[in-house]
């Protein structure tokens, strides 16, 4: 499981000072999908980051089954799972050899791999690409095949940031599929989005990040409870308000 | 992971790299295609520029004449005997003289067939009343700043003067009895044969041009390339060492690089050896495998070390854009130097041997004209390993460096700021980047030093002389990892393993000291044995000389000086910095050696000399010190050990005339009398039992 600890980070923009996270926590037990929610800026990929350890945090930290992110960088990052909407896949690769590739990254053995990959590209419905050159596919079977790549080492931490950014509806349900596929693997599963009616449907639980600051938390109910509001977007809006005001 | 599986898998991840940018067409591009084009059409170019600035090498030249009678009168007077050139002329460019190939040119005037580049020279001639009878008047009309033109009507204008003299001088011996020449000519030659210098510099000078080209699209694909696909967030998420994955890029790289150098040097030395350049550049025409194999060599050595150079600035770059406006100021910068290579009478000696690139470059030079300076060439190798290996750590430390601030504001001079957080002991990119430094500073310092020494010496007395040695080591091997140590915000405590030894390691310290000398001889002698080294008559002879000079300095400046500082500051650099920074990567075990044969190789580069003969004690040596800083933990005992040592070695030095040790003086080439050896082998066995019981429960630290 992943748990959060008043994690703080600072970016100096332009010499001001920004504070992008500012004293976060929050845990996400096993089976369950988290959703980090936020506008733009909010702060919710430099949340990931820092989990990640692609980033130092300037205060708090990160844990993964128990590890902390800065006291053993690769053994978190070996837990973790990581897929984003604006990743890439290498243009002169075969799917295939690129899924094998990630799973050197992550030390699979090689065979166990090999089953893997086509495991999943068969739960993917992406076997037929298999020996396709990664440059040639589409917006959406690239987006397949970024997916199998964040399975390929079995992580029991999953992090997709903005994952149906840019996909047409097919892609969004792909996406729908892929989550459910995730908590029935009891894995912990972070979804960070702004997309908030995509996320009312898909999380179990939600963070309502703002400026960095975690301004509500809980599930469906508990935040109708706390917000007396019906949606997201309207809790959102008000959020909004208090600050113009 | 064990050993095997970690090799499998970086050779997994190189394997990607590699099939990654062979498969990409740009890559074949200028792997094959460049080569294959430029060459011939390069041999074409040179052809015309090499053989018409080498006149006297005997060549056709065509003439073109408008009629059969006035190519009659012009054969006529290139066959008179008169013409040919007198013997010291002939002499003079290696007996060959130029042949001249008569055309008609049918049609058209022979001037306007030289404009349309069909002859090299066209002559017209007109018979002219001179006297009483009519001569031939030759009007010889060359292409205006075409070399080869204008040689040929050079050389066509001296046959016909020859002619005209030879006539002259007949008729007037003929005339007089007396007739005596102002003058006769004899020509001879010294030296040793040169061959084309200008051939054998532009040929390894393209050569690593083109070898640049082969590995500038792969570093920036595979780095830059990396952020601009969107692959370097997962890449970085990932749990692999950073410098596995760049090492994997830097492999594949300098694989991509050599393919192109073989691929260039094999199409260039074919199309030299098709087109008969061969002949200029190395005196013969059978293809010189050896050299080629030779260059080849080198040409792995740099691609090794610009491979590195360029991944360490394409590793900065967010894009491909950023890449080549970071990769064209170095490429030109890399291009001004080599092109001093060009230069006539340019050594691979002093700061040059040490300039990155060109040294290459200057001894892929000497290799074709078969004159190479061992020092010169050992100090280029060196010092290129030595600058692939920092750049590769500067490239390891900035790869994935900010892989997901696009905007951030990190600047290349990030790279020398200070880090906010100190630590313990330095990384070992800091040892990289620090033998980096210290190979061409040290390199430059001593051999400085030395041409001052030789300069100045009358006007110095030994005792100055000895001050300004201790000042260079403590400028090298004392200042400059102390500037790394506090760049890096290393704790100086840590870094120089300054730690209190337990008393009775020093005291085994000081024994070890004491008996060292006889295994530090006996692998001397051991090495000789072996051809390692060993000293000449003339170098003994010197050595007791330069013994007997150093006489006049006081004791305890030679004891300061010689055993003292070098004790010191060596030790702190090899057992402190660089001991402490390599045991965050290395097993003690490799450091030890590591370190022993750094030292080693430090002290064979010594000035302007190879110091080949110290290599196996010194790093004998390096080794004991090792084991001492790895058991005691300390830099110190290691310190009280060199000191003895040194101490021991320069006070036999000074008083050996009235001690006499085994017999002889100085008689390096002697092993010990069993006696000797059994005795100072007993009391460096004993020093080192004591190093070992004094630090039994702490050697795990």
């Amino acid at each position: 499981m992943l748990s959060v600890h008043s994690l703080v980070k600072t970016f100096s923009v332009d010499g001001s000072e920004l504070r992008a996270v500012d004293d976060l926590s929050f845990d996400v037990p096993c089976k369950e999908v988290y959703g980090l929610l936020g506008p733009n800026g909010a702060g919710k990929t430099t949340t990931l980051r820092m989990i990640l350890g692609l980033l130092d945090a300037d205060a708090g930290y990160a844990e993964v089954d128990g590890i902390q992110t800065a006291e053993d960088p690769i053994a978190v990052k070996s837990r973790l799972g990581f897929v984003s909407a604006s990743d890439g896949v290498y243009p002169w690769l075969s799917v295939r050899e690129m899924l094998l590739y990630f799973a050197d990254l992550y030390a699979v053995d090689p065979h166990v791999a090999a089953e893997r990959a086509e495991h999943l590209s068969k739960m993917m419905g992406i076997e037929k690409l298999l020996e396709r050159r990664a440059g040639s596919l589409s917006t959406g079977q690239r987006q397949r095949v970024t997916l199998v790549r964040g399975l390929i080492h079995d992580p029991p931490v999953m992090l997709l940031d903005e994952p149906t950014r840019g996909l047409d509806v097919v892609g969004v349900q792909t996406i729908f599929e892929y989550i459910e596929h995730l908590r029935d693997a009891g894995k912990s599963v972070v979804v960070c989005t702004h997309r908030l009616d995509e996320a009312e449907r898909l999380c179990d639980r939600f963070g309502l990040l703002h400026h960095g600051r975690l301004q509500n938390e809980g599930s469906m109910d508990e935040l109708r409870e706390q917000t007396h509001r019906e949606h997201l977007v309207d809790m959102f809006v008000d959020l909004m308000k208090t600050e113009a005001a | 992971m064990n050993g095997h599986a970690l090799q499998s898998r970086i050779f997994r991840l190189f394997q990607k790299e590699l099939r990654e940018t062979i498969r990409d067409r740009r890559t074949v591009m200028t792997l094959l295609i460049m080569p294959l084009l430029l060459y011939p059409l390069l041999s074409m170019a040179l052809n015309r520029f090499l053989l018409t600035s080498n006149v006297g090498v005997s060549q056709v030249f065509y003439v073109g004449v408008g009629s059969e009678e006035e190519g009659n009168m012009l054969s006529n007077a290139l066959d008179n005997v008169g013409s040919i050139p007198p013997k010291s002329i002939l002499d003079a460019s290696s007996g060959e003289f130029a042949q001249f190939d008569l055309r008609l040119t049918e049609e058209i005037d022979p001037v306007d067939a030289l404009r349309e580049n069909k002859i090299d020279v066209a002559v017209s001639v007109d018979l002219i009343p001179y006297g009483q009878s009519q001569v031939p008047e030759f009007t010889i009309t060359a292409y205006r700043g075409d070399g080869a033109s204008e040689a040929a009507r050079r050389i066509l204008v001296e046959r016909l003067q020859w002619l005209r003299s030879a006539t002259a001088q007949q008729v007037a011996q003929q005339a007089s009895e007396s007739y005596v020449p102002p003058a006769e000519v004899v020509v001879k030659d010294c030296g040793d044969v040169q061959s084309m210098p200008l051939l054998a510099t532009i040929v390894p000078l393209v050569l690593v041009l083109m070898t640049i080209t082969g590995a500038v699209y792969p570093a920036i694909d595979l780095t830059a390339g990396e952020r601009e696909r969107g692959t370097m967030e997962a890449l970085m998420a990932s749990p692999v060492p950073r410098f596995y994955v760049l090492f994997a890029k830097y492999v594949a790289v300098v694989i991509v690089a050599l393919l192109t150098a073989m691929v260039n040097l094999f199409a260039m030395f074919t199309t030299l050896w098709a087109s008969g350049l061969l002949r200029l550049l190395t005196g013969e025409d059978v293809f010189p495998w050896l050299a080629v194999l030779q260059i080849l060599g080198l040409l792995v050595l740099f691609s090794g070390f610009f491979s590195a150079v360029l991944l360490s600035l394409t590793s900065f770059a967010k894009s491909f854009k950023e890449a080549q406006s970071y990769l064209i100021p170095v490429m030109l910068l890399a291009l001004a130097p080599a092109m001093l290579s060009l230069m006539p009478g340019v050594k691979l000696s002093g700061p040059l041997a040490i300039a990155p690139l060109i040294s290459i470059v200057i001894l892929a030079r000497d290799i074709l004209a078969g004159t190479f300076d061992p020092v010169g060439a050992l100090a280029a190798v060196l010092s290129t390993c030595a600058y692939a290996v920092a750049a590769l750590a500067i490239a390891s430390r900035l790869f994935g460096n900010d892989a997901v601030m696009r905007t951030s504001d990190q600047s290349i001079g990030s790279l020398l700021q200070r880090p906010k957080k100190s630590t313990l002991v330095p990384s070992a990119q800091s040892s990289a980047l620090l033998l980096a430094l210290l190979v061409p500073i040290y390199f430059v310092a001593s051999n400085g030093l030395m041409r001052f020494l030789a300069a100045a010496q009358d006007q110095m007395t030994m005792s100055t002389q000895f001050w300004l040695n201790g000042l260079t080591l403590v400028l090298t091997f004392g200042l400059v990892p102390l500037i790394a140590a506090y760049l890096g915000r290393n704790e100086y405590r840590t870094t120089y393993r300054w730690k209190r030894p337990a008393v009775a390691s020093v005291f085994g310290a000081v024994l070890i000291g004491l008996g060292a000398w006889a295994l530090a001889h006996e692998a001397f002698v051991f090495a000789e044995a072996m051809g390692i080294g060993g000293l000449s008559e003339s170098r003994v002879t010197q050595t007791l000389q330069t013994l007997e000079a150093w006489k006049q300095v006081p004791t305890w400046l030679l004891l300061l000086t010689f055993a003292l500082a070098p004790a010191v500051i060596e030790e702190l650099c090899f057992r402190g910095f660089l001991f402490s920074s390599l045991s965050t990567v290395l097993t003690p075990g490799r450091v030890i050696v590591v370190t022993a044969v750094l030292f080693g190789v430090f002290h064979v580069l010594t000035g302007n000399a190879l110091l080949i003969e110290r290599f196996v004690p010194t790093t004998l040596l390096g080794l004991i010190l090792g084991w001492i800083a790895y058991r005691t933990g300390s830099v110190i005992p290691g310190m009280v050990m060199h000191f003895v040592h040194n101490a021991l070695l320069n006070l036999v030095g000074r008083y050996h005339d009235s001690i006499s040790f085994f017999g002889s003086e100085l008689d390096d080439q002697a092993h010990l009398p069993a006696a000797w050896l059994a005795g100072t082998m007993g009391i460096a066995l004993v020093g080192v039992a004591m190093v070992w019981f004094s630090t039994r429960d702490r050697s795990h630290v």
